[in-house]
């Protein structure tokens, strides 16, 4: 990796894998909302099973990144590719098909449905309900399974942000993507918020994440990216980039 | 909470609660007057009692036909002013159906598809009924059910689906051209004479005695009350037990969600049409055979019911048009009581109104589908 020192994080956003190993790979993307550009040029890579974050200041685009590869921005360039397939430019009811999971940060449940109907739905593209993956949910998250017959609407932020994840799981997806899943959380469920995540990627999802609590998502993840105006500025993993002073003081707050 | 809010909730309290106070001592004097004079003999029990029947069964065509309504709005986000007119397309196509099944061999077949248009053939003639002609009947509630889909999808296909995303205003302002257009073609090819379609004299009646008097119910009354409550039974299944109707639910509470899911956005869009297309063609076909006479304007007119309950159960809920339906039907019945009848439709408006400022989000208000 090009670091400029010992302890400098890398400014490399590629990394150096054998293809069996990838999962995501995106390339120069450039890609925005109707005719305003918000990306530019940005690289991104997820292995296999990795845990990677994407930390940066407001506007830097991080969601951008996360909805470009849903494909719910305009792509204007670049390339976008999971697994063995090429998805630029496909369309979010196609995309989910190829075994990719997301999670928006907010209005992420259906309010008025009931938590199990909630979950239903995230099996819809199925013929029927996967049993296995809604008791994996279950098991994942207790208090899905207690609350299962209740208005999505009526459960707290917390609950809610669970319920959204066990929704995005009920496909299994090699990787999920979760844009800010700590947003608007009491800081105790925060911790717990991020624990669920870890059980998430020790199951073997890899999980990519976009996170303003930058600290403690780059303590837990093993790659982290650091966005700034749309552009890469820092690839590396978390504990190299939390260990930069330069990193540190330019985006973690010194 | 600051100071300033205890302070406004105290005040929407108690600007509240004056309406809720009129409201409630308003009912109760009306109540009052109303077993004072039932009681005195000047209201007859049995008069009362046909008014609550006859309330019920238009509040049952208003709630059933209120569905499609609510269901346009909550999933495609516009309030459709031709859904009356389907309303009346789907009658005219399922009476054409039951007048050619009543009356091949004995009227020519172009006089019957008109439903008689110009006075050629009157359904009284043809001896139409639910008991004397229960096969047209039926052939006829289909097709009134079908055809309305028909319309809708095409419709949709032409006029609204290039306009998906557009505000709602544009939406709504294109469906009153919409509303107009499918009007005035049904006048053109139907005629505007309002004609009788059933043989109502050969339909059987059971009188129910009440106290004073009797309760007349027909046969097309009960036809009426199993064809509404069965096919708002099964709307209420479809919505709550199969996968489509929960589809449906989902993408009325949150669209862009609903695609992210991978909820195939415009098939649900159309399973909408369908359904709520359905439901106001067959409530256009019991009503007129329960009126036994039919126009090209009935829709048009019951929109304004529908709009009314409708938006009195809160737009965007089912169950709110259900009930709202009900309400509408029964006020509009009821308050020939103490009005004249000419104004018995003004007094569901009041009603509306009275409920929108108690509750400005309807009965089911935000509760959206379910």
């Amino acid at each position: 990796m090009g670091a400029e020192s010992a302890a400098g994080a890398s400014r490399s956003a590629v990394v150096d894998a054998p293809d069996e190993d990838r999962l995501l790979t995106v390339r120069d993307l450039d890609a925005g909302y109707g005719d305003l550009q918000i990306l530019a040029g940005v690289d991104l890579d997820v292995l296999d099973g990795e845990y990677v974050v994407v930390v940066g200041p407001n506007g830097a685009g991080k969601s951008t990144v996360m909805k470009s590869v849903f494909g719910l921005t305009t792509q204007m360039g670049g390339a976008v590719r999971f697994a063995d397939s090429d998805i630029t430019g496909l369309a979010p009811e196609e995309i989910i098909h190829e075994g990719i999971g997301y999670v928006p940060q907010s209005d992420n449940v259906f309010s008025s449905l009931t938590v199990r109907e909630n979950l239903e739905m995230g099996a819809y593209i199925l013929d029927e309900v996967p049993e296995d993956a809604l008791s994996a949910v279950f098991e994942r998250f207790p208090v899905l399974e207690e609350r299962q017959g209740q208005r999505a609407g009526t459960m707290s932020g917390g609950q809610q942000q669970m319920l959204a994840m066990g929704r995005a799981l009920m496909l299994d997806p090699d990787l999920l993507l979760l844009d800010e899943p700590s947003a608007g959380l009491a800081p105790d469920l925060v911790d717990e918020m991020f624990d669920r995540i870890d059980d998430v990627v020790a199951a073997g999802t890899a999980v990519l994440m976009v996170e303003q609590n930058a600290t403690e998502a780059l303590s837990r993840c093993d790659r982290g990216y650091v966005l700034a105006n749309g552009e890469n500025r820092y690839a590396d993993t978390g504990d190299r980039l939390l260990s930069d002073p330069q990193v540190r003081q330019e985006f973690l707050g010194g | 909470m600051g100071i300033a809010e205890t302070y406004s909730r105290g005040r929407r309290l108690a600007t509240q609660n004056p309406v809720g106070v009129v409201v409630a001592a308003t009912a109760v004097v009306l109540t009052l007057d109303l077993l004072g004079a039932l009681a005195t003999g000047g209201v007859a029990v049995s008069r009362v009692g046909r008014l609550v029947w006859d309330g019920l069964m238009r509040g049952l065509v208003i709630g059933l036909a209120g569905i499609g309504l609510s269901m346009t709005y909550s999933i495609l986000g516009f309030a459709n002013f031709a859904h009356g007119d389907y309303t009346t397309s789907g009658a005219f196509a399922g009476w054409a159906a039951t007048y050619l099944l009543a009356g091949l061999g004995r009227a020519d077949v172009g006089s019957l598809l008109l439903v008689g248009a110009g006075g050629s053939v009157f359904g009284a003639q043809l001896g139409i009924g639910v008991v004397a002609t229960p096969l047209a009947v039926l052939a006829g509630l289909l097709t009134a059910g079908a055809a309305a889909v028909v319309l809708a999808l095409a419709v949709d296909r032409v006029v609204f689906r290039p306009l998906r995303g557009e505000s709602g205003i544009a939406l709504l302002i294109t469906s009153i051209g919409v509303a107009f257009a499918l009007r005035n073609l049904l006048q053109f090819v139907f005629g505007p004479a309002r004609r009788g379609t059933t043989d109502a004299g050969a339909v059987p009646d059971v009188e129910i005695p009440l106290a004073d008097g009797a309760v007349t119910v027909g046969a097309h009354d009960i036809t009426l009350l199993v064809v509404a409550s069965g096919l708002m039974l099964g709307v209420h299944a479809l919505l709550q037990r199969t996968k489509l109707g929960k589809a449906m639910r989902a993408m009325s509470d949150n669209r862009d969600l609903a695609r992210v899911t991978g909820i195939p956005t415009e098939r649900v869009v159309t399973a909408t049409w369908v359904i709520g297309a359905a439901l106001t063609g067959a409530a256009g076909y019991v009503l007129v055979l329960w009126k036994g006479t039919m126009t090209f304007n009935d829709g048009w007119l019951l929109l304004l019911l529908i709009f009314a309950a409708v938006i009195l159960g809160g737009i965007g809920s089912i169950y709110g048009a259900i009930v709202g339906g009900l309400v509408i039907g029964l006020t509009a019945s009821l308050a020939a009581v103490w009005i004249p009848a000419s104004f018995a439709r003004a007094a569901a408006f009041v009603v509306m109104i009275v409920v929108l400022l108690v509750r400005p989000t309807g009965i089911f208000g935000g509760r959206s589908t379910a």
